[in-house]
């Protein structure tokens, strides 16, 4: 029971195509760029298409729970669907950020050596500081200095983002939260 | 009361070794990585266990008083 049987579970359900436009999302796709961390789930961004609305607006994920139970894991937390004893919560689009990310998401290697090579798709560095800084809770600003501090974002690709979805306000004010110079001025 | 100042040592280079060993780490394969973490994960199980085990106790104990 590993998190890459897990990512090799959610690859499956693409495959299958009971989920369409997919990304790992938030903390394990920020490992792709950071160092590893604790986190207690993984987070998949998911397109909408393809999935029933109820009226309420909110989206029916059934079709996800049919095939994930066909596939021998029925049982749920309340971070989302056990798979393999991670917890995987898909999270449709829900802003023209996400929907941009996963547009533009990359495709990684999860595989280790000597294994079959194991194609997910990944949120890019810059989406993922973007989304963090929009959630804005201690723990994310905490993940948007650990990309400054590791190098890990494109600084011209992350201004570009901020910019387009409205986000530089709030990279302001993390700047003075954090105690750093803003290391966008300048940029173009 | 004004004596002579106290020194404290210089920690500016411990600092910069973690910073090193986070840019390192930041460097090893994403599967590396998530094998990591599935070591982390099963390193804070009992932590998690214990307080999940304290939470439920005490919404017994409260549930039992009310």
């Amino acid at each position: 029971m590993t998190l890459r049987r897990t990512i090799e579970v959610v690859t499956k359900l693409a495959e299958m195509r009971v989920i369409g436009g997919y990304a790992i999302a938030r903390a394990v796709a920020a490992i792709n760029y950071i160092q590893p961390m604790l986190t207690e789930d993984l987070d998949i961004l998911i397109s909408i298409d393809g999935f029933e609305k109820h009226p309420s607006g909110l989206l029916l994920l059934g079709p996800i729970e049919k095939a994930l139970a066909d596939m021998g894991y029925t049982e749920r937390t309340n971070v989302g669907y056990l798979v393999e004893d991670w917890p995987v919560q898909f999270l449709p689009v829900a802003s023209a950020l996400d929907e941009e990310a996963l547009e533009q998401a990359i495709e990684i290697d999860a595989a280790g050596e000597g294994e079959a090579p194991l194609k997910a798709r990944c949120l890019r560095a810059e989406h993922v500081v973007a989304v963090a800084l929009k959630i804005g809770r201690l723990k994310d600003l905490a993940r948007v200095q650990a990309f400054l501090e590791q190098s890990a974002v494109d600084l011209i690709r992350l201004k570009h983002v901020l910019e387009r979805h409205n986000l530089t306000r709030a990279w302001k004010e993390f700047c003075l939260k954090a105690v750093i110079a803003d290391p966008l001025i300048g940029i173009e | 009361m004004f004596g002579k100042p106290k020194q404290y040592p210089d920690n500016s280079g411990i600092f910069a070794r973690k910073a090193d060993g986070r840019r390192e780490r930041a460097s090893m394969t994403f599967a590396e990585k998530i094998a990591a973490m599935d070591e982390l994960r099963a390193r804070v199980a009992p932590l998690v266990r214990a307080r999940e085990a304290r939470k439920q106790s005490e919404l017994i104990s409260v549930s039992s008083r009310s």
